[in-house]
C-alpha cells in the first residue's frame, strides 16, 4: 500500500511505542520464567510488516527508526538489522505480485521464510565479524523455536499493524 | 504520472543506499569491547529501564494476588475470611523470609572481597538483553553512582562480566557467558594461562591452553588480572570437560561458571580508578612473570 509522507509519522510513533511496550515485556518477563536462551525478536516482525505491506521511499529510514529502538534494549545495535532489514524489503519489492495474506496459514509461511532470509543475511555479517562458525549453528537453533513462534504470532500482530498504519484489507500485497 | 514514480523509486534507491552505506560503515567501525551511548540513547535507557523494573514488579503483584485471593473466592465466607488471614500471615511470613533472605544474601556479597581495593556498588538486575544471540544483564545502578565502563561486576560465587555500556541510571553487563567477553584467566592448580570465551548456553570456552598443560575435570578457573578489567584471582568457574587430541598445540576446555546465571538477582560492581587499574595490572604482569 502506497503511504503519503505525512501518514507515515504517526502511525511509526505508535508502531514503536507497541515495539517498547513488547520489548519490555519481553526482556523482563520471560527470564522470570526461565526463558532467558530464548527472545522474541519482535523488531523482525514489524520490518517484516514494513517490508510486506508498506510502499514509501522512506521505508529504509523507517527501518533506521526500529532498528534504533530495538538498540535500546540489546547491545546488539541498529546496524545489523539494518542491512538485513533492507536487503529483505527490496527482496520483497521484486516479489511482491507473488505474495499473499489471504490466510493466515499464508501469513505464517511467508514470514517463515523472510525470516530466514533474515537469519542469512544476519549470520553472513557476524561470520565476517567473529569468523565463527559453530556461533552460527548455536545461532541457528535459538532461531528455529524463535522464529516459529514469531511467524505464528505474524497474523495477529498484522492485524493490528493493518489498524495501526490503516492498511486496506485486501488480501493481495501492494495494490 | 510516471515521472513522479521514476522519482519515487530514484529517491528509494539513493536512501537505500545511503542506510546501507551508514550501517556497513557502523558494523565495521563498531568497537566490541565498549559500547559508548549517545546522550539521545541515554536518556531513552533512563526511560525505559524503569518500565522493565516496573513491569516485573507488576508481574509479581498479579502472580501474588491470583495465588492468595482470586483462587480463593469459591471458598465459603468464613473460609475466605480465615483463609485471608492466613494468606496475609503467611505473606508477612514469606516477605519476612525473603527479607531476611535477601539480607543474607546481601552481607554474602558485601563480605566477599573484602581484600579487593575497589568502591563496590550493590545493584539489581532489571532484566536480559532483548536479543538471545547476547547475554546481557541490565542493573538498576548507572553513572550516577559511580559505576563507569568497563567495571568489574562480581557475586560472592564468582565474576558474572563486566559494565559494557550505561546510561545515568542503568547499566548493561556483558556476562562471561557472551562470545564477545574474552576474559584473561588462569587453571588455579596448573597455573596454565588462557582465554575464558562464552560458548553454549550456561558454559564457557577456555581457549589456548597447551596440550602438555595436566588440566584435570573439576579444576579450578580464576582471572589471572591480565587484560586491565579483572582484579587477579576472582574465581570465574570449574573445568566441566578436557578433551585432548594426539595432535595440535591446544587443548578443548570446556568450563561451568561458578555464577548461577539463572538465579542472579543481584550483584556487585567494584569500581576502580584508572590509575589503580593499571597498577594493579603491573603488579599481575610482575606476578605471572615471576611463576
Amino acid at each position: 500500500m502506497r503511504v503519503n509522507s505525512i501518514e507515515i509519522l504517526p502511525s511509526l510513533f505508535i508502531t514503536i511505542l507497541i515495539l517498547f511496550v513488547l520489548e519490555v515485556i519481553s526482556v523482563s518477563i520471560l527470564p522470570i520464567f526461565g526463558l532467558v536462551n530464548y527472545m522474541i525478536p519482535f523488531n523482525v516482525l514489524i520490518i517484516l510488516f514494513l517490508g510486506f505491506k508498506i510502499e514509501s521511499p522512506y521505508l529504509a529510514l523507517m527501518i533506521v527508526a526500529v532498528q534504533y529502538s530495538h538498540a535500546i534494549f540489546t547491545i546488539e545495535g541498529w546496524e545489523m538489522g539494518t542491512i538485513a532489514g533492507v536487503i529483505i524489503c527490496v527482496i520483497i519489492s521484486y516479489l511482491r505480485d507473488l505474495l499473499h495474506f489471504s490466510s493466515s496459514i499464508l501469513t505464517i509461511i511467508t514470514t517463515q521464510v523472510f525470516q530466514f532470509f533474515w537469519f542469512i543475511i544476519t549470520s553472513s555479517l557476524l561470520y565476517l565479524k567473529l569468523s565463527d562458525f559453530d556461533y552460527i549453528i548455536q545461532k541457528f537453533w535459538r532461531f528455529l523455536p524463535e522464529s516459529i513462534v514469531l511467524s505464528l504470532m505474524a497474523p495477529l500482530f498484522f492485524s493490528l499493524f493493518d489498524k495501526v498504519w490503516r492498511v486496506r484489507d485486501e488480501g493481495l500485497m501492494g495494490e | 504520472m510516471k515521472m513522479m514514480l521514476d522519482e519515487g523509486s530514484r529517491l528509494k534507491t539513493i536512501i537505500n543506499i545511503v542506510v546501507l552505506s551508514a550501517a556497513l560503515y557502523g558494523v565495521s567501525t563498531r568497537n566490541v569491547d565498549v559500547r559508548e551511548t549517545t546522550i539521545f540513547e541515554g536518556m531513552l535507557l533512563d526511560t525505559l529501564a524503569p518500565l522493565q523494573r516496573g513491569v516485573s514488579s507488576i508481574h509479581q503483584r498479579v502472580v501474588s494476588v491470583i495465588d492468595h485471593y482470586v483462587l480463593n473466592v469459591a471458598a465459603s465466607k468464613e473460609n475466605v475470611q480465615l483463609k485471608r488471614d492466613i494468606d496475609e500471615l503467611r505473606n508477612q511470613l514469606f516477605s519476612m523470609d525473603q527479607t531476611i533472605k535477601e539480607n543474607e544474601r546481601l552481607k554474602k556479597l558485601l563480605r566477599f572481597g573484602e581484600n579487593i581495593k575497589r568502591k563496590k556498588i550493590l545493584a539489581q538486575i532489571v532484566g536480559w538483553d532483548a536479543s538471545s544471540d547476547f547475554r546481557v544483564l541490565r542493573i538498576n545502578k548507572g553513572a550516577s553512582d559511580g559505576i563507569k565502563l568497563q567495571s568489574t561486576v562480581v557475586t560472592s560465587e564468582g565474576v558474572v562480566g563486566y559494565i559494557y555500556r550505561m546510561s545515568d541510571n542503568f547499566a548493561d553487563i556483558l556476562t562471561i557467558l557472551d562470545p564477545i567477553n574474552r576474559v584473561d584467566v588462569l587453571i588455579d592448580r596448573t597455573r596454565s594461562n588462557g582465554i575464558l570465551e562464552g560458548f553454549s548456553g550456561w558454559r564457557c570456552l577456555m581457549k589456548y591452553v597447551t596440550r602438555t598443560d595436566p588440566v584435570r575435570l573439576n579444576d579450578m578457573v580464576v582471572t589471572s588480572g591480565l587484560g586491565n578489567i579483572y582484579p587477579k584471582g576472582l574465581k570465574v568457574g570449574q573445568v566441566a570437560k578436557v578433551e585432548r587430541e594426539s595432535y595440535g598445540i591446544t587443548q578443548y576446555i570446556e568450563v561451568e561458571p561458578s555464577v548461577d546465571f539463572s538465579k542472579l538477582e543481584e550483584v556487585v560492581v567494584l569500581v576502580a580508578d584508572d590509575d589503580m587499574k593499571k597498577r594493579l595490572e603491573w603488579k599481575a604482569l610482575d606476578e605471572s612473570e615471576a611463576e
